[in-house]
């Protein structure tokens, strides 16, 4: 029996079968080359689509670097606001915006864009570093840290050395504002290893080690400025300061003196060089001076001391020190005021320890009481803090 | 005996053999493969891809053509001049008037309801050229700045490619019907860049159940639609926001908050329609000309007047609110000009769709609930993308009435999954408040003014249904045993009420017999036989307590009583139904 009559007489669902056979693979060839030609013709208007909007794009992002430029932030939020409505996730519209509105200080709006770029690049060192500064200003420390240490150790388009430097400078500044010496101290060590002889960035770093107590990097710091130019007045003057509060007063005295001729308008370096000078001169116990000199050092001193007492009454409570009724430091001084003389000292030699003690001692209650003196009380209790222990 | 030692079993086996050969290779044989693999449910399978690249392609079309109108009609910068904001809306307004009452009479609206009438009344056939309608009015309206957005009519231009793919595929009724859920899912996916939440949508708002059927075509037809879709247009999610972080569970009471305060826009908003849009199409003929106009010259005075934030789907500005660009005041009052402008809009008839304004309201309204909140209360630790995007997920809850999709669609167009659970608190709260101040959905307002009587989807979901137990009776007389013999059984007849008896036979399963067929059995001299001997082969089919009742039906005409048993021991006998006990349930049932 032929093929076709069989099918016809086998039944009504073989017919649909041999229907679909005949039907369904042809039309879906049909289908895929429609769907490829679609394909294609979208791809095409893609092309087109995303062309303009990359040129619409461009043209109002060029807009708003111009008016970035010139400060024109108002007018920026708005151009690279439009420039992200034809390049939505464009990274640098972004951030450029985010700058903008800074600008404005519209640091809330501003702290969103970067937070979500931060959340696309966590390592961008430009985003830290932004949302460093907008955590600073909320007062919100840790997060601002957090960004700080983020930008030092992000990855910079350009400039990436001294890009990190800044960020690190920006922390260190941070830091030392948050009372956090510790931390900023070994900010500052990192920083100054991975420094260069650059004289101005040598001062920066000496300046902040000043600021964090770390005289003895600071000096290093301004030394190192010194080195290519031995006549920068600002390094003398660090240096000076630094080797003043180390208590080396003839290096002091030396970086002060050259700071002085170069910038005689620098009245601080001018004031401490005098307090070193007084220091150099009221000491008793510096070496290589006669005794006549050393017993008129010792007379002044203890006639500082007296004026400063009565300049400055101590309260009744405060004693020499000594166990059971002890006089008072007024009394000690009255006690010893006739023995003090060149004749006495020249007899007894203990007599210039005992009257520089209770001098020391004068000026250390005194400055507690009524606050760090001047001229020559200053020079008297600095000279106490060098012998201190001695 | 071995068979194969057997000359007769010999041939027997061997003719056996050659016949199971034959059959194999003709099963196997080319054309029965090819059969097979184009039998119509796995043809439909393959025709759901292909549904999802069209409309793919078709969506990613339909967005470049939105904003290439909006290029034209309102101008390539963010700041629009007053005379577009003004003439764009209006003009585009005249011309899509034009076009939908003289072109394509079936695009107004968003789509969705047409989709579901394709469903459950036209058989799955939706006019191609109602997709061409709804491409051109729709791109018009949106581009132009009218307040709504391209979801909708995404669904609507997937489902009419779908029904016309169908029609050219001659699938059966059963299959076309389908074919527009289908569609519609890949459209919508497309659009939101979201497939799950299409599907949930879909199942939800369209199909109404979860079928396996159906589930398979309409997953393929919306990952297809997505992969084209990210193709050309990225694979971002359209929001980005930090993940969030609860950091105190009581903060949960704030997103409950913006539930309550959402629920309540929800009720306005969906009042607002229902109340003003039979009234617009109440009006002479001539006036329908001029109503989108009038719309878009309303909604251009709105963006004159200081938010030309509210004007097309406003992705942009979303995305600005959930960056904390805006006060909260101004927020506050985005949400009301955009409800107002969507109104405008969608009452005047031209077509667009709700979604994208339904988020926009959230999430203006969300930042602005979370910025009050952050007034009074600094410590709670939800940014104002947190909230806008819960506040997102609360008036699709509250107005669209979809709450599983509401929850998904959250998280996909976030990417965020940290989120979910302020956004399930904040979105059952809208729902349930949506729910009791207006417990019509806004879709099915919709379908009953269009003057059609759609299937609620939520009327379905929460639909009581009839179980076994409810009809259940007690069992009234013994129940045999088929190991005993009859006259046993015959002993245990005394006393039983009932004319039927159910019994229990061995190792399981369950047969029925009368009285009278056991004194015919009994008369007949067969007492000492077992009585599991004497009854027919056939046994009676069991139910369990939780089956619905529906199925009962299928036994209760031709077995006198059903026995209903224990799912954990068949053998275990909880009741019996009959047809009397399960028509007297329904006819209660029915009566309320």
């Amino acid at each position: 029996m032929p093929e076709e009559q069989n099918d016809t007489m086998a039944s009504p669902k073989l017919a649909k079968y041999r229907f679909y056979l005949r039907q369904r693979p042809a039309l879906l060839v049909a289908l895929s080359i429609l769907a490829v030609v679609f394909f294609l013709a979208v791809t095409g208007l893609s092309r087109a689509y995303y062309r303009q909007r990359e040129f619409l794009g461009d043209r109002w992002s060029a807009r708003g670097y111009a008016d970035l430029k010139a400060n024109n932030y108002d007018a920026a939020v708005t151009d690279f606001r439009t420039a992200l409505l034809y390049s939505r996730d464009d990274y640098f519209y972004q951030l450029n915006l985010a700058e903008a509105l800074i600008g404005l200080s519209r640091t809330g709006e501003a702290s969103a864009y970067l937070l979500n770029l931060w959340d696309r690049e966590p390592e961008n060192g430009v985003v830290n570093l932004e949302l460093a500064r907008i955590a600073r200003q909320q007062g919100r420390t840790d997060q601002a840290i957090r960004y700080y240490h983020g930008a030092v150790y992000a990855a910079w388009q350009r400039g990436e050395e001294s890009q990190r430097r800044e960020a690190r400078f920006e922390l260190v500044d941070l830091l030392l504002q948050n009372k956090d010496q510790g931390d900023a101290e070994a900010e500052l060590i990192a920083l100054a290893a991975n420094a260069n002889d650059d004289p101005a960035l040598q001062k920066r770093i000496g300046d902040l080690f000043m600021r964090a107590g770390d005289y003895e990097h600071a000096l290093a710091a301004y030394r190192t400025a010194l080195r290519t130019n031995q006549h920068d007045e600002k390094a003398m003057a660090g240096a000076g300061n630094a080797a003043f509060q180390l208590q080396r007063y003839l290096l002091a005295q030396h970086y002060l003196k050259s700071a002085g001729v170069a910038d005689s308008t620098d009245l601080h370096s001018a004031q401490l060089l005098q307090t070193t000078e007084s220091v150099l001169r009221m000491d008793p116990f510096r070496p290589q001076i006669s005794s006549a000199d050393r017993s008129k050092i010792v007379m002044d001193a203890f006639s500082a001391a007296g004026h400063r007492l009565s300049s400055c009454p101590l309260p009744k409570n405060v004693t020499a020190g000594s166990v059971g009724s002890p006089p008072s430091l007024s009394d000690e001084w009255n006690t010893l005021k006739p023995r003090i003389n060149p004749l006495g000292l020249r007899r007894n030699p203990d007599l210039a320890d005992s009257a520089m003690d209770l001098v020391f001692r004068i000026e250390h209650q005194t400055s507690l009481v009524c606050g760090t003196p001047t001229g020559t009380d200053l020079a008297l209790l600095l000279i106490a803090k060098l012998h201190e222990g001695s | 005996m071995d068979l194969q030692s057997n000359p007769e079993t010999e041939v027997l086996v061997e003719n056996g053999q050659q016949n199971a050969a034959s059959a194999w290779i003709q099963e196997h044989s080319p054309r029965a493969l090819l059969r097979s693999a184009f039998r119509e449910d796995r043809f439909f399978l393959v025709l759901s891809v292909f549904i999802g690249i069209f409309s793919g392609l078709s969506v990613v079309c339909f967005r470049f053509a939105i904003d290439w109108s909006r290029l034209y009609l309102l101008g390539t910068g963010a700041v629009l001049t007053p005379v577009r904001m003004l003439l764009a809306p209006s003009i585009a307004g005249l011309v899509i008037a034009l076009l939908v009452i003289h072109f394509f009479p079936t695009t107004r609206g968003s789509g969705v309801n047409q989709t579901k009438a394709a469903l459950y009344i036209f058989n799955g056939n939706i006019p191609i050229r109602t997709a061409i309608g709804k491409f051109i009015t729709s791109a018009l309206a949106i581009g132009s700045g009218h307040s709504l957005g391209p979801e909708d009519p995404s669904l609507q231009i997937g489902a009419c490619l779908a029904s016309m793919l169908g029609r050219k595929m001659r699938l059966s009724r059963d299959r076309m019907r389908l074919i527009a859920p289908v569609g519609a899912a890949a459209g919508l996916a497309a659009a939101f860049n979201a497939p799950i939440s299409a599907v949930l949508f879909v199942i939800e708002e369209v199909i109404g159940r979860w079928s396996a059927g159906i589930l398979g075509s309409v997953v393929l037809s919306a990952i297809s639609s997505v992969v084209v879709m990210r193709w050309f247009l990225g694979s971002e999610s359209l929001f980005r926001i930090p993940s969030v972080q609860l950091k105190n569970p009581t903060e949960l009471i704030a997103y409950a908050v913006l539930g309550v305060i959402g629920g309540l826009a929800s009720v306005v908003f969906a009042a607002g329609i229902t109340t003003l849009r039979p009234k617009c199409k109440g009006l002479p003929l001539w006036t329908q000309y001029l109503q989108p106009a009038i719309a878009g010259l309303l909604i251009g005075v709105i963006a004159m007047l200081g938010a030309p934030q509210v004007m097309g789907a406003g992705y942009e500005y979303m995305d600005q609110a959930m960056h904390g660009q805006f006060t909260w005041q101004f927020l506050a009052i985005l949400a009301g000009a955009k409800i107002v402008a969507t109104l405008l809009s969608f009452v005047s008839g031209t077509p667009g769709g709700m979604f994208a304004p339904t988020l926009f309201i959230g999430a203006m309204l969300g930042a602005s609930v979370g910025g009050v909140q952050h007034v009074f209360f600094p410590h709670l630790t939800g940014s104002a993308g947190t909230y806008a995007l819960v506040g997102m997920g609360v008036l699709f809850a509250g107005f669209l009435r979809a709450p599983m999709t509401s929850v998904f669609m959250v998280l996909e167009v976030s990417g965020n999954y940290s989120i979910i659970v302020p956004v399930i608190i904040a979105n059952t709260f809208a729902y349930v408040i949506s729910r009791a101040l207006q417990p019509i959905a806004i879709f099915d307002l919709l379908t009953r003014q269009d003057g059609l009587e759609l299937p609620s989807m939520e009327e379905l979901r929460e639909e009581d249904v009839l179980r076994v137990e409810d009809a259940m009776q007690p069992v009234e007389g013994p129940v045999l045993d088929s190991e005993k013999t009859l006259d046993q059984a015959m002993v245990q007849l005394d006393g039983a009420g009932s004319d039927d008896l159910l019994v229990r036979m061995s190792p399981s399963g369950w047969n029925s017999v009368s009285k009278k067929e056991l004194h015919t059995l009994a008369n007949d001299g067969k007492g000492a036989s077992k009585l599991g001997s004497l009854l027919p082969i056939r046994q009676v089919p069991f139910l369990h307590p939780d089956h619905p009742l529906e199925i009962a039906l299928r036994y209760v005409d031709r077995w006198p009583i059903v026995p209903v048993v224990s799912r954990a021991d068949f053998r275990q006998l909880e009741g019996v139904v009959s047809q009397r006990t399960v028509l007297e349930r329904y006819r209660e049932f029915g009566e309320g």
